[in-house]
């Protein structure tokens, strides 16, 4: 089992980041998530909650060898379920992958806050746990360390494509004093 | 805006995604509880439902739902709302 941990501040208030967050793809520097679904949505009228369950469709390149060890093909299928929590200020999300789960599972938790010394800012926690089961024997660890690179990668990109996905959401939101259009 | 795994459910996807995101700024971060754009999600998701069940989705997520489900059910209420599994 391989883990991997991090967590990054953004210099924007919890609100605005948490609405950005629905609009995060696509982004260029994510071309890997190909498409999102909402699936269920539950919002707790007495607490305020919101629970979202999406699918996130993935399409990556990925070594011959590790397809064939995991028998798949290279478009993955992950289920994420998210909590937002507006009165606390916080937004989880939890995901999952579903496709090879049998051989391979990457669950990761991310956590946007309220930044607790600065309400001007939100930080993010992001871990996750990959972990290749025994039918792969031998080839468990390549597989793993490969998953976990691949994960970081993604993790990084991510990272910068939600930076401009919200430099973006701040224009939009700001009232325009001419009608230009952009 | 994301497009949907089912190509022709882009567009249902993207009207109602459209009124979500208007709902949790304007709505939601303030407070106000009143469930928006049902109707919208209704059409959207009753036509990704048929593609998941076309490409094998739909098993995948079962199998994933035995271990995490989605919460169906405001606590203390047993009944499976419409939003369940």
């Amino acid at each position: 089992m391989k883990l991997f941990k991090s967590t990054h501040n953004f210099g924007y208030e919890w609100s605005l980041v948490s609405a950005a967050n629905w609009q995060k793809y696509p982004n260029e520097n994510c071309p890997h998530v190909r498409h999102v679904d909402v699936l269920n949505r539950k919002l707790d009228p007495e607490t305020g909650v919101l629970i979202t369950e999406r699918l996130l469709t993935v399409e990556q390149n990925v070594p011959r060898i590790i397809l064939k060890l995991l028998g798949t093909d290279e478009t993955q299928y992950v289920r994420e379920i998210s909590t937002i929590d507006p009165r606390k200020k916080t937004l989880t999300m939890q995901s999952v992958n579903i496709t090879t789960s049998h051989l391979l599972t990457i669950e990761e938790e991310t956590t946007y806050y309220e930044h607790p010394e600065d309400k001007k800012q939100t930080q993010m926690s992001q871990q996750a746990t990959v972990s290749a089961g025994s039918l792969l024997s031998r080839w468990s660890n390549m597989v793993e360390d490969f998953s976990l690179n691949r994960f970081k990668h993604n993790a990084a990109v991510g990272r910068e494509g939600f930076c401009k996905v919200l430099e973006r959401f701040v224009v939009m939101a700001e009232p325009q004093p001419t009608k230009e259009s952009f | 805006m994301s497009s949907s795994v089912g190509a022709h459910c882009t567009e249902l996807k993207q009207k109602y995604d459209t009124c979500f995101n208007k709902w949790y700024s304007e709505k939601f971060l303030k407070g106000d509880t009143t469930p928006e754009c049902e109707d919208l999600f209704k059409d959207y998701r009753a036509c990704v439902m048929i593609t998941l069940k076309e490409k094998g989705i739909d098993k995948l997520l079962a199998e994933s739902r035995k271990e995490t489900q989605f919460p169906s059910a405001s606590s203390g209420d047993e009944e499976a709302g419409p939003n369940s599994a």
